[in-house]
């Protein structure tokens, strides 16, 4: 990855602030079963491009906040080797919480791109003015 | 990107990430360090074939330096208190001496009281066993296993009483038990970690400790209980019934003012404003309780 500037990060951190909780709803609700943290953070990298944006520590905080909110609930087990895992899965208010979010998304998505796609076309037209 | 070298292993990544959440709830701190150790040993586990600190130089690219998680942690601590709804909303500040009625931390905090004397006297003598079996067992070759074996049984015993403090004095504990020792360690290694574990002998002083302290907790609330009964229950029964059964032969005076109806009537009235100072001396305990619980279990 490119050496980003540090508003580049800051505006990274923050654009995930909110749509981390978003993904890991997802992430639980397709599993359909139980997963531990370090289970979920190798399904999030495996997402795709927003594997590497997203540092895997970050999820963790997030999975308890979702625990503490009611919108997952989490159990601990004893694993065969190392520290005790806790197992997250999604509640059904986090099911409900997770179809809001994503129309939510969904707008905020389009808002983005619209503005976006008006100031391409701006700047296209200032091209052409200049050419 | 990164302030400081990469810590090369996990014990100094976890080390690292401590000092980074320095000044942070120690709750967040044992929750920050499990899921850092519980992520850590994962990834060492499904990579067999690398070395712990090859693993570990890769990992902090993709988890985050300890400062970055540190960050992440505190910033989700204060998120919560923000813009999202509180599910455990703080208890507000009770205005008034009378306001004690209604806090349910108050009668949690007389619930330990009473359950204390019964884990006081468990812990005290798990304890004891322990060390009086763990010091001549040194001898033989089971003193190890054995040693092993105890001091597992008192990070148990602290865990539940963590939880059971918790649950009734509403002071933040760890979540999950404290990270154990990989199994690749040796026998004597672990040991080692054990005894230089301040929380081991933190934890042990707490279940001597819960001896004593369960004795008065005990006994205090019990007399303030009885004493807060026998005035209400003793001076009611007098108004109704016409004679007052309270003696107190020493005192004179006293003795002749509660077998008047006025007398009785001044009893009563003391024995409901017991009801608050009891209330308020078991929350003030288990304050004082809580935060020496908090002291001596959760590692700082």
């Amino acid at each position: 990855m490119i050496e980003e500037t540090t508003y580049t990060r800051k505006f990274r951190k923050e654009l995930m602030a909110g749509l981390s909780s978003l993904v890991l709803l997802a992430v639980l609700a397709r599993a359909g079963r139980e997963m531990y943290g370090y289970e979920i953070a190798k399904a999030v990298k495996a997402e795709g491009e927003g594997g590497l944006i997203f540092k895997q520590g970050a999820i963790y905080p997030v999975l308890r906040s979702l625990d503490t909110l009611g919108l997952l609930e989490s159990r601990v087990e004893a694993s065969a080797f190392g520290p005790p895992r806790r197992y997250y899965s999604i509640t059904d208010e986090g099911r409900r919480a997770l179809s809001e979010w994503q129309g939510a998304w969904r707008d905020m998505r389009e808002f983005v791109d619209d503005a976006l796609a008006a100031h391409l076309a701006g700047s296209a037209a200032v091209v052409e003015n200049r050419a | 990107m990164k302030a400081d070298p990469a810590p090369d292993m996990v014990r100094a990544y976890l080390d690292a990430l401590r000092s980074a959440l320095k000044g942070s709830s120690p709750g967040l701190i044992s929750d920050a360090l499990a899921d850092a150790e519980e992520h850590l040993q994962g990834e060492i586990a499904s990579n067999p074939d690398k070395t712990e600190a090859a693993v570990l130089a890769s990992v902090i690219e993709t988890y985050g330096t300890p400062q970055e998680i540190a960050e992440e942690y505190k910033s989700m601590e204060a998120a919560i208190a923000g813009p999202f709804p509180k599910p455990e909303p703080k208890p507000e500040r009770q205005a008034g001496f009378f306001g004690v009625i209604s806090d349910a931390r108050a009668y949690g905090a007389l619930m330990y009281m009473l359950l204390s004397l019964a884990t006081g006297i468990f812990y005290f003598v798990w304890a004891m066993i322990g060390i009086s079996l763990t010091v001549p067992f040194f001898l033989f070759i089971f003193g190890i296993p054995f040693a092993l074996l105890f001091v597992g049984s008192v990070r148990i015993l602290s865990h539940v009483e963590g939880r059971i403090v918790e649950g009734l004095l509403g002071v933040r504990m760890p979540r999950r038990l404290p990270a154990q020792a990989s199994a690749s360690e040796t026998v004597w290694a672990r040991i080692r970690d054990s005894l230089t574990d301040i929380r081991t002998w933190s934890s042990l002083l707490y279940l001597l400790l819960m001896l004593p302290l369960g004795i008065v907790y005990f006994t205090l609330a019990v007399v303030g209980i009885s004493l807060t009964f026998a005035c209400v229950g003793g001076s009611l029964l007098g108004l109704v019934s016409g004679h007052s059964y309270i003696e107190f032969s020493d005192v004179a005076w006293l003795d002749h003012l509660f077998h008047t109806a006025p007398g009785l009537l001044l009893l009563m009235l003391a024995g409901g404003l017991l009801v608050f100072l009891v209330l308020h001396m078991a929350r003030g305990i288990g304050w004082l309780h809580g935060h020496l619980a908090e002291l001596l279990l959760v590692r700082l």
